[in-house]
């Protein structure tokens, strides 16, 4: 099995999409966090409450979350890469038991999903403090509550880094998997919050489990409030981890039962 | 070399009664044959014959319908660590482009838990090293091939798969995979090439399998089903180079001479230089000399017409 571990590890930083993965935390953690600090929130048109409140602050928190979409469409990326290069059949030629491969997969990628929460938090948390110091704000929340949020956002960035990879060993092509993940995350659970009655469902989907996890309502909050429909209401931080970890299970399972008897032609 | 002692009494490759059905379609039905070690052997038919899908049930990237294909003795997958046993090529090009091709030799090697001295090993070994550290994606068809059959030979196995591995090759690329292929073959190797284009590899192999519609038409050594080579001569004096023939004694045996009317001789157990040089000898005159197609050719061209014309 550690054969099969390090041989992924390899493919993964042989191409630039490790590397890229990193970049993109640090641009999304410190980059963005480093920016919507600096305009500060009370600037934003819609204007929002200022980093020196605790809903302002949770809100800029929780927007990082909508940078989920990155790690998912790298896990959908790296499984369906195999296919589209036609390299899976070497891989299974190797490994006739997919299932160990899927496993190896399932396991770099939640550790690249680690690395990239941890330096998307670290730097977001970095970004934040700074500003902070520079601009003379004292935050809305003491400094390990804010570290605790953004390590929350940090570890679901995992969750859904395994999503992409189950959704990938679902769909196959690479170019669908990809649009799907994304196009899911970015447009499609926002565009849920939008239907009255369908938003209730808001809080069960990845989204709202994120969500939870830092009590992140402002968004769903707008929305309702723009369509007049009921105000969403959320899991509690605990539940939602536990509904996202059910997602990750989930997606692995596709992941590794999907390839297992699938004829590779 | 790899070997598996408790097997060895087994042939190499054994398919039997093996079916596969995608649909309604029948790829490859009830085929039974074996592969000898220590030759190359052709695995032959037309396009959509079954060739592809026979040689993925060998190496489980699909699951046959019914019957059984084992390398070995075993079923692909309760092989211990199969890439010490099989190599195997299907795609012509089945690397990320991204990758260099030393990058590429070296997840495999951490896949099969080789030492990463072994990918410098197979690019030397296969004339890449100039190359190693160039992305895969700028690679020519021969370069392709060549990193091709380095991943198939990572574990050093003694079985050898090739799927097509002409198509695409220039002259000069296949006169390197012939050489390449039977110095495997000479090390005991059991190797399995298919193709569809007979001319292309009728050179290189020992043993063929010829199958069409997913079903055995023909196997074993070449030189048998080839049949003897027969030689065509037209000559305005007919019956005396028929006499001169005869009269000669080229293996201890005289040449069976045929006359075709016309002034046509078919020639059976002397070549068209044999016949030529007798005639020369003789001073007959000779008009036309032909060595006729075997009887594999023209049935492969008969397989490959009628596939043509349904
Ligand atoms: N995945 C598949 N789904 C449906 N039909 C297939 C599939 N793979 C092969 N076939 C059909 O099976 C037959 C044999 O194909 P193949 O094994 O590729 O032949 P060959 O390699 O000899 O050209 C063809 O009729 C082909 O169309
Ligand atoms: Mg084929």
């Amino acid at each position: 099995m550690h054969h099969l571990i390090k041989a992924e590890f390899r493919r993964l930083f042989a191409t630039r999409v490790g590397a890229g993965l990193l970049l993109a935390a640090v641009l999304f953690g410190g980059g963005l966090m480093g920016a919507m600090a600096l305009v500060g929130p009370e600037n934003f048109d819609p204007p929002m409450p200022g980093l020196d409140t605790e809903a302002g602050l949770r809100a800029i928190l929780g927007m990082l979350g909508y940078t989920a979409f990155v790690p998912a469409a790298v896990g959908a990326l790296a499984v369906t890469s195999e296919y589209r290069h036609r390299t899976a059949a070497v891989t299974f030629l190797f490994a006739p038991r997919r299932w160990q491969v899927l496993v190896a997969k399932l396991t770099t990628y939640g550790v690249a999903g680690l690395a990239y929460g941890l330096v998307l938090a670290g730097t977001a948390a970095t970004a934040l403090f700074t500003v902070a110091a520079v601009r003379g704000i004292s935050l809305g929340l003491p400094a390990g509550d804010v570290l605790a949020l953004l390590a929350r956002i940090g570890l679901a960035m995992v969750v859904y880094l395994l999503i992409g990879v189950g959704v990938g060993a679902l769909l196959r092509n690479q170019v669908v998997a990809v649009c799907v993940v994304i196009g899911y995350l970015y447009l499609g659970e926002p565009l849920l919050m939008m239907i009255p009655g369908v938003n209730a469902l808001y809080p069960v989907l990845p989204g709202g489990a994120t969500a939870a996890l830092t009590d992140f309502t402002y968004l769903a909050d707008a929305m309702s409030q723009e369509v007049g429909s009921t105000a969403v209401r959320l899991l509690p931080p605990a539940a939602g981890a536990l509904l996202l970890t059910g997602y990750a299970l989930a997606a692995s399972l596709i992941a590794i039962v999907l390839p297992m008897r699938r004829d590779i032609t | 070399m790899a070997s598996v002692t408790a097997t060895d009494d087994r042939p190499a490759i054994e398919v039997s009664h093996l079916t596969k059905r995608y649909g309604t379609v029948t790829a490859v039905r009830d085929l039974t044959f074996t592969v000898e070690p220590g030759v190359v052997t052709g695995f032959l038919g037309p396009n959509g014959a079954g060739k592809t899908t026979t040689m993925r049930m060998l190496t489980g990237l699909v699951t046959p319908t019914s019957g059984t294909a084992t390398i070995a003795g075993r079923p692909y997958g309760q092989l211990r660590n199969p890439s010490r046993t099989v190599g195997a090529v299907f795609d012509a090009s089945a690397f990320h482009p991204g990758h260099t091709a030393r990058d590429h030799l070296r997840v495999y090697a951490a896949m099969g838990g080789y030492p990463d001295s072994r990918a410098d090993d197979l690019l030397s070994l296969l004339g890449l090293t100039e190359a190693a550290d160039r992305r895969t994606g700028t690679f020519s068809t021969g370069m392709r091939q060549r990193l091709n059959l380095a991943t198939a030979l990572l574990g050093d196995p003694r079985v050898l798969l090739l799927d097509e591995p002409s198509n695409g090759l220039d002259p000069e690329g296949m006169l390197w995979l012939r050489g390449f292929l039977r110095r495997l073959a000479g090390e005991g190797r059991t190797v399995l090439v298919s193709s569809h284009v007979l001319s292309e590899i009728q050179q290189l192999v020992d043993d063929v399998v010829v199958i069409r519609r997913g079903e055995l038409v023909a196997a074993g050594p070449w030189s048998r089903l080839a049949g003897p080579p027969a030689v065509l001569v037209l000559s305005p004096d007919a019956d005396r180079l028929a006499a001169v023939l005869r009269g000669s004694r080229p293996d201890g045996d005289p040449p069976r001479v045929d006359a075709t009317g016309d002034g046509r001789l078919r020639v059976h157990g002397l070549d068209a230089a044999g016949v030529a040089d007798l005639a020369a000898a003789h001073q007959v005159p000779v008009h036309e000399l032909v060595t006729e197609t075997t009887s594999l050719e023209q049935l492969f061209l008969h397989l490959t017409t009628e596939r043509t014309a349904s």
